[in-house]
This record gives C-alpha cells, sequence and structure tokens, in this order.
C-alpha cells in the first residue's frame, strides 16, 4: 500500500535498557511513543508488532560464540571473567536478566520494519529503539549489544540479492559497528556525521575511513568540530549526503537517528537543536522519494537527555516519517505526567527556540574546520562512488 | 608484542653493488618500496633509496636518462656505514633512532644476517597499536604530578569506576613551571563523565576533551 507509514512498536522493545541510573534508558522509548499519541500523530496510525530475531538472523553480522555469551548472560550462566572478553559485564554494557531477548528483539524489529519497506507493504516505516550502531561482531560496545542495523542489512541483501542499502548515521558517535561490518562491501554505503573521534567514543570515523578494497569509497565519515551547532551541521550534511545518495542511488535507505548530537545531552559535545532533529528526517525524506520509490526506514540510536531531548527529537521523526505536521505545542497532560519524575523541566514547545541557542564566539572557526572537513570528504571520497544504475 | 622483530617486514628485497640503477628503481617501482639493502657475498654491504637513485640520475625527460639509468651502478651511490636494529630491540628505540638520524628505514641484522627490515611506515603501525587507536573508546588527558605512585593513583580511580584502560602513555610536560607529565588514557567506555569526575574531585586536571565551548584545548 503506497503512502503508508507503519510504527514498528511493542512494550517488549522497551526491556532493552541497563537499569539503575544506566545512561541508556528505555524510559525515553515509553516518553516517544505518548508523546506521538498525546501530539494526535498516532491518529489513523497503529503499532506493528515485530518478532524477536533468530540466531540465524543474528550470526548474519554476529560470531555465535558471542550470541551464546549473550543468551548464557542473561540466564546468568557464565562467569564475568568469560563474558568481559566480549565486552558483557562492563560498566558501558552491564548484564541483565534475559538480556539476549531483549536485544534480539530489537533486531527483529529492524529486520521487519526493512521487510515491509522493501516488500511494499509499507512506503516508509520507523523502529526507535533500533540503532544500536557501536555493536561489533563479537563485541557489545558503547551500550549496543547487537547490531540491529547490521543484521538488517544483511538480511534484506541475502533475500534480495544485488539490493543497494544506503545506511545514513547522524547519531553524535561514528557509526563504526555498521561501518566495519560493510567495509569491503559496495552495496552498502555507509554515511556517518559525528563529533570528531579526536574529543568522541569510539574514536573512530576520520575521513580517510573510506571502505577497504571493492568497498572503497562506499563509507563516508563526516566528523565535526565539538560544539558545532545548527547551521554548520545542516551545512555539512547538505554538502555531502544529498551528492553521495545521487551518485549511489540505493534501493532503500536505513537512517540511524540518533539525538545525542543535540546540545544538552551530556555525553556528547556538540551543539544541535531540534531544528537539525526536524530537517535531517525531512531531507533524508524526500531524498528516499527521490533516489528510490519513497523506500526508508529510519530507526533511533542515542539520546541521553531523556526528558526534554529524546521525546521532541524522535516524535519529529515520526512526524516526517508519516507525512504529518508536527505541532507546535507540548500536550499539556504529557507534560503533566512525566514533569513529576524529571528531574529538570519540561519544555512548552516542540521546537527550541534559536534565541536560547545563540552562536558561540567561536561558531566562525569551527565552522571553517568543518567545511574543510567536507571539502576533503569531496575531494577523496566522493568520486570513488560509482554512479549508481539509473531507474 | 613492541619490539622489532613484530613490525619488521621479514621479505626483504636486495640488491647488489653491481645492479643498475635502472633494475634498482624498477624494483622499487614494482614493489612498492623504497628502500633496497646493498648485499654482497650475502653481507649488508651498504642501503640504497629510490631517492639516492634519483638524484643521481638526470630528470624525467632528459635525453641521457636512459643511458645514466644502466651505467650507474648502486654500489656507486648507496649509502655505507648503515645504522640497523636488532630484532629485539624495543620499538621506541629503534623510532628514535630513525628520528635523531632522519632516516626512512632501518634494517635489521641478527648477527652477520640480514633479518628484516623495519620502515617508518611499519612504525607508525606499531603506534596505532601501542595507543589502542583501532578499539573503540574515549580519549583522556590528565595532568598527572611527577612523583612516584602518582600514575597508579589514576589508574587506581579507573578501576573503581569499573573502566577498563585500552592505552596509556604519559610523556613530561612543561608549563606552569612545576614539572608534571600528562598521561594520555584511552578508555573503554562512551561514559567516561564518572572517571572524569573523579579524577577531577582527586586533584588531577583533566585537560582533554575541552568542556567549555570557548575554554582552552581547541
Ligand atoms: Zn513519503
Ligand atoms: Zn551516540
Amino acid at each position: 500500500m503506497s503512502g503508508r507509514a507503519v510504527f514498528v512498536h511493542d512494550e517488549a522493545l522497551e526491556a532493552y535498557g541497563f537499569g539503575g541510573d544506566h545512561p541508556f534508558n528505555p524510559l525515553r522509548v515509553r516518553m516517544t511513543i505518548e508523546l506521538c499519541e498525546s501530539l494526535g500523530l498516532m491518529e489513523g496510525h497503529r503499532f506493528v508488532s515485530p518478532e524477536p530475531a533468530t540466531d540465524e538472523d543474528l550470526t548474519t553480522v554476529h560470531s555465535l560464540s558471542y550470541v551464546r555469551s549473550v543468551q548464557k548472560a542473561g540466564r546468568d550462566e557464565a562467569p564475568l571473567s568469560e563474558l568481559l572478553d566480549y565486552g558483557i559485564g562492563t560498566q558501558d554494557n552491564p548484564i541483565f536478566p534475559q538480556m539476549h531477548e531483549a536485544c534480539a528483539h530489537v533486531v527483529g524489529a529492524v529486520i521487519g520494519a526493512c521487510r515491509l519497506v522493501v516488500g511494499g507493504e509499507a512506503e516508509h516505516a520507523l523502529c526507535v529503539s533500533g540503532g544500536l550502531h557501536h555493536a561489533l561482531r563479537s563485541k557489545a560496545s558503547g551500550f549496543c549489544v547487537y547490531n540491529d542495523a547490521g543484521a538488517a542489512i544483511a538480511r534484506l541483501k541475502e533475500e534480495h540479492p544485488g539490493i543497494r542499502v544506503a545506511y545514513v548515521d547522524t547519531d553524535a558517535h561514528h557509526g563504526d559497528g555498521v561501518q566495519w561490518m560493510f567495509y569491503d562491501d559496495p552495496d552498502v554505503l555507509t554515511f556517518s556525521m559525528h563529533e570528531s573521534g579526536r574529543y568522541l567514543f569510539p574514536g573512530t570515523g576520520g575521513v580517510e575511513e573510506k571502505g577497504r578494497d571493492g568497498g572503497t569509497g562506499y563509507s563516508l565519515n563526516v566528523p565535526l568540530q565539538p560544539f558545532t551547532q545548527d547551521p554548520s551541521f545542516i551545512e555539512c550534511f547538505e554538502e555531502t549526503l544529498p551528492e553521495a545518495l545521487r551518485r549511489f542511488r540505493p534501493d532503500l535507505i536505513l537512517s540511524q537517528n540518533g539525538c545525542d548530537a543535540h546540545a544538552l545531552d551530556p555525553l556528547t559535545h556538540l551543539s544541535a537543536t531540534t531544528r537539525v532533529y526536524e530537517h535531517v528526517p525531512r531531507r533524508v525524506h524526500e531524498l528516499a522519494h527521490e533516489l528510490c520509490e519513497g523506500r526508508w526506514v529510519a530507526i533511533g540510536g542515542g539520546g541521553y537527555d531523556i526528558w526534554r531531548v529524546v521525546p521532541r527529537a524522535w516524535a519529529a521523526l515520526w512526524a516526517a516519517v508519516s507525512h504529518q505536521e508536527m505541532p507546535e505545542t507540548m500536550p499539556g497532560s504529557w507534560i503533566a505526567k512525566w514533569g513529576g519524575q524529571s528531574p529538570v523541566a519540561l519544555p512548552n514547545l516542540t521546537r527550541d527556540a534559536a534565541a536560547d541557542y545563540p552562536p558561540i564566539g567561536r561558531a566562525a572557526q569551527i565552522e571553517e574546520r568543518n567545511r574543510r572537513t567536507v571539502a576533503e570528504l569531496k575531494r577523496k571520497v566522493l568520486p570513488l562512488i560509482e554512479e549508481g544504475p539509473r531507474p | 608484542m613492541l619490539l622489532v622483530r613484530d613490525s619488521m617486514v621479514r621479505e626483504v628485497v636486495t640488491v647488489s653493488p653491481e645492479t643498475t640503477a635502472a633494475e634498482a628503481l624498477k624494483l622499487c617501482w614494482e614493489r612498492g618500496i623504497r628502500h633496497l639493502p646493498v648485499l654482497e657475498g650475502g653481507k649488508m654491504v651498504g642501503l640504497i633509496s629510490d631517492r639516492d637513485l634519483r638524484l643521481a640520475t638526470p630528470a624525467l625527460g632528459d635525453p641521457n636518462r636512459a643511458a645514466a639509468l644502466e651505467k650507474i651502478r648502486v654500489g656507486d651511490e648507496m649509502s655505507r656505514g648503515i645504522t640497523t636494529a636488532d630484532p629485539e630491540d624495543p620499538i621506541e628505540q629503534a623510532a628514535m633512532a630513525m628520528h635523531e638520524k632522519k632516516i626512512g628505514c632501518l634494517p635489521v641484522v641478527e648477527g652477520d644476517d640480514l633479518v628484516g627490515i623495519l620502515t617508518a611506515s611499519d612504525v607508525m603501525a606499531a603506534l596505532v597499536r601501542l595507543v589502542g587507536a583501532h578499539e573503540p573508546g574515549s580519549r583522556l588527558e590528565v595532568q598527572i604530578p611527577d612523583r612516584p605512585g602518582s600514575l597508579a593513583e589514576v589508574a587506581g580511580i579507573v578501576r573503581d569506576q569499573g573502566v577498563n584502560i585500552v592505552s596509556v602513555l604519559s610523556a613530561p610536560s612543561e608549563g606552569n613551571g612545576v614539572a608534571h607529565s600528562v598521561a594520555v588514557i584511552r578508555l573503554a567506555t562512551i561514559n567516561p563523565s564518572g572517571v572524569v569526575r573523579s579524577l577531577q574531585e582527586a586533584g588531577f586536571p583533566v585537560l582533554w576533551p575541552p568542556t567549555a565551548p570557548d575554554g582552552p584545548g581547541l
């Protein structure tokens, strides 16, 4: 059915979280869902429940021994010393009960979202629980246990030989896990815009990481200066992504929409506002219609100001996915419900006021550095993308 | 792990003093290398680089070039009295020798035998491993006083936060008249804020990453 947008979600997905005061808090997903409902953005739409990923789905990109270790960890059947080798049981990725089931469900949700779109049952799909882009083949990393986007792309490649997927990642952290999984693959273009690895985890994502062998030119990285604000962020995005996608000609765009580049995010040093979180999905949406008959799957990602940033950013994402206008005012009922739990005052408007985020003193310098990065990418890497098939 | 033998290239392309400049340059080009040890009777007697050969021959386009390339022998142009490394040398010692003598390559010799070659790019690769730059991590620079136990104290603070250290390097640093060191630590965490806070509370200034948009360090 053309024009239909699908929100893939189930309460089971909200089990993905590490408990206690860990920064990755699934409450952000609950708040997002309820904000979409309170804003009236779910009218005429329903949530589609996904199936968990199978072991076969997971082992498209993960080693079987790693999957077995996650399974044992969630059942308390493996010694910590053994799990630490897999990045499990660390401060970042603590063990939680049934962690395999929770993580596999997220992967299944993103695989399901991709199948709905590629199969033509939906035009666009959103799964805010996905976007765990740091997970490596045999290692949990940066709050990510299984790599949902990686597994979904690998599955699509099996089911639709020859399919070309563009992965677009605007999380503040480099999308390293997905990049390494397809580093030598010219049918998967990975694009990551993030705070430079000189300042931020995971430390990778320089322009010179451009892919390997046949995949050379198909890993694109735009590392931004810390404290980059909206105008420079959007300029860098516009200068690189449309050209890259137009050359590549994907069959599907899978976008990771981590919102931790926001100025309020406690884990990063970028200074974006909701303007970026409306601009990025709107443009990805337009490019999907221009280049691949609208086939677009959007997933979540990082975002650690769960009160003021994540629900608004991802409600705006759903508005873009579902062809709706984002209302201006935050619903009183939603503020009343969550305001009591929030340690900070909740905003009354869905958009940040530009006046609250004036240009910083070094804005021009930062902009200049970012421009040099973009110029280098355009000079050295973009031309390596072979122009894809025209429809 | 960080000895010359772990980073050197074992298959060495060599020439003899009688090799012509044309042959030697062709070898460099075909194998993508810049340095050729020169052997005579199995013993290393010199080293020739593509740069030495280019400097000794007429420029590209010069009508005399082809003849000169055939005439000049490696033995005429090679450097003698070569600095070499031992396979068991620490990589930093080899790096220091290359840096101080401004040379791009060290033949690796065991007794009289040439067993490998170490180039600047091999040293770079070792450095990447040394600093753990290929492992996901967050980079911190911490100022520590020059006194015994300081680094151990910093490591203890990191341990108490339950965070693994990917790598640690420390170098003496001048500034504000007090002798101190700066330790570059890569932490295996996406969220170093707990470590940063504890370090600062314990009196260790964290110099990187910068925390204020208009602050120092950027
Ligand atoms: Zn559309
Ligand atoms: Zn992130």
